[in-house]
């Protein structure tokens, strides 16, 4: 396993997308949203792991994380990896084949999709350009997150086009603390 | 292209079937099935130095519970087997990647004919269990020194009853290829274990009539050709334009890598097929062992295999 090297990340909001959505106001408010799971991989490729509790460490990612180690399939290219997260309610929407872009439903279980957390409630596509907070750590939304043919390829699932759009968030890491499942989310600003 | 999945499975079993041969049965330690797999599949076993060997799954394609391996300790072998043997007991972690198959059962065969060299049974224990299962017309030929150093030799009579044909030199039976018979249409040969019985296969085939593409073989070792001596060539990108150098010292995936290309790869050797690659022009000097001839015209594989003087590569 690789170790710990030098990961390349860009700050949230000094990202392209971060940095126009953070000048353009609007988006919801007043909603409240519930941590459900964290997960990490210790290396491209692994499988993903279950935490009952993740440190995030502000501007690297969650300890153990290929993306904290730098170890990660798209870790050499400088981005905004620190925390990725995706809405339970997209995974809901694969699941019943809506829209019906294939045969069947999609069963995407949390270990599956590769995002390190699984949150519901929570508006992610509004977020890029804010902050919110993840029971004592703050994150900042700095860019939408993209389906990769990676991913289909190590599932064997054709979720490329299914999760377009609703492939969750990354975001960098502001203050950094514990979180675990059950954590409230909300919106600092 | 591909990229799979690596889990860390937990050793359930962990037997010697033959003096120098350890069965092993891998279970995931918190999911009731692993990733489906069809007869010919390997798996990409990662030893913690970071190298990366390929196994055949010996098991039951229909048992979705566990993986089955079964390692030969290979004295004069790269290291990976060794560190299976004396690592790999019951409870410890194995570092093994979804399967993959690069030698498949010929699905729209009529007959299937397995010819298996000592530890090269393993894939076709597999298949011999899936055409079992779906009533096809097989047999197996198995090749050994002796029942006692043939591994898997009791689960190959229970897979293949009567269609198990044994062939011990230590008995005076070796193997003659003549058995086989004519060239027939819709008859499909697998043949797996050392290169001299694959290349012994091949050629009396071949000589008896039968058409290459009926012959289908796997060979996990390294390229072993030490008079090659590699050259300098520029490897063209088809969608830019750019050309990249390839120095005689460093291979063509390297040097994609380093010009910003994210290529998949795991054994590096040759043998595994994850950094296929298309290519439209150039004298291409393959150097791998998974590439089927036919497929030779317009793919490569960058970690082993050069160009004399220029490729363009469908990039």
């Amino acid at each position: 396993m690789t170790g710990p090297s030098n990961p390349r990340m860009v700050e949230a909001f000094a990202h392209p997308a971060g940095a126009a959505a953070a000048q353009v106001p609007g988006g919801a408010t007043g909603w409240s949203g519930t941590l459900l799971h964290i997960h990490i991989a210790p290396a491209a490729s692994y499988e993903m792991e279950a935490l009952s509790e993740g440190r995030c460490v502000a501007g690297r990612g969650i300890e153990g994380d290929r993306y904290f180690l730098g170890a990660g399939t798209y870790s050499p290219k400088p981005d905004v990896r620190e925390v990725t997260l995706i809405e339970q309610e997209a995974l809901d929407a694969l699941n019943r084949n809506d829209p019906p872009l294939q045969e069947g439903g999609l069963r995407l279980l949390p270990a599956d999709h590769r995002r390190n957390l699984t949150v519901r409630g929570v508006p992610l596509n509004h977020l890029v350009g804010r902050r919110f907070r993840v029971g004592e750590v703050v994150l900042r939304g700095g860019r939408l997150n993209f389906p990769c043919r990676y991913l289909e390829e190590l599932l064997g699932m054709p979720v490329y086009l299914p999760l377009y759009n609703r492939s969750g968030l990354n975001c960098g890491i502001e203050r950094g603390g514990i979180i675990r499942p059950g954590d409230a989310i909300e919106l600092v600003d | 292209m591909t990229a799979r999945l690596i889990m860390k499975l937990r050793v359930a079993e962990a037997v010697p079937v033959t003096p120098d041969v350890l069965h092993l049965r891998l279970v995931h330690p918190s999911r009731p099935e692993l990733p489906a797999w069809t007869a010919g599949a390997h798996v990409d076993l990662r030893l913690p130095d970071g190298r990366v060997r390929q196994y055949s799954l010996c098991g039951d394609p229909a048992d979705r519970g566990c993986y089955e391996l079964a390692i030969k300790r290979e004295t004069d072998g790269r290291g990976g087997s060794a560190w299976v043997h004396g690592n790999l007991r019951p409870d410890a972690t194995a570092h093994v990647s979804a399967p993959r198959n690069t030698f498949p059962i010929v699905p729209e065969a009529r007959r299937h004919i397995l010819v298996a060299g000592g530890i090269g049974v393993t894939p076709l224990l597999a298949m011999a269990r899936q055409l079992a299962a779906s009533g096809a017309d097989f047999a197996l030929h198995l090749c050994a020194r002796s029942a006692a150093e043939a591994p898997l030799l009791q689960a190959a009579r229970a897979a293949c009853g009567r269609r198990l044909t044994c062939w011990f030199s230590a008995e005076g039976r070796r193997f003659d290829p003549a058995v086989i018979g004519e060239g027939a249409d819709g008859t499909e040969i697998y043949v797996c274990g050392p290169q001299r019985l694959m290349d012994a296969v091949r050629s009396a085939l071949t000589a008896r009539g039968w058409p290459e593409a009926q012959i289908h073989s796997e060979h996990f070792a390294p390229i072993n050709d030490e008079t090659f001596k590699p050259e300098p060539f520029e490897a063209r990108i088809a969608s830019t334009g750019q050309v990249l150098h390839v120095p005689a010292e460093r291979s063509l995936l390297d040097v994609l890598r380093g010009a910003g290309f994210a290529m998949p790869s795991s054994c590096e050797l040759g043998v595994c097929g994850s950094c296929e690659c298309g290519y439209r022009d150039g004298l291409v000097i393959h150097r791998d062992v998974v590439l089927p001839p036919a497929k030779r015209q317009d793919r490569l594989m960058p970690c082993v295999s050069r160009a004399r003087v220029a490729v363009t590569l469908d990039l």
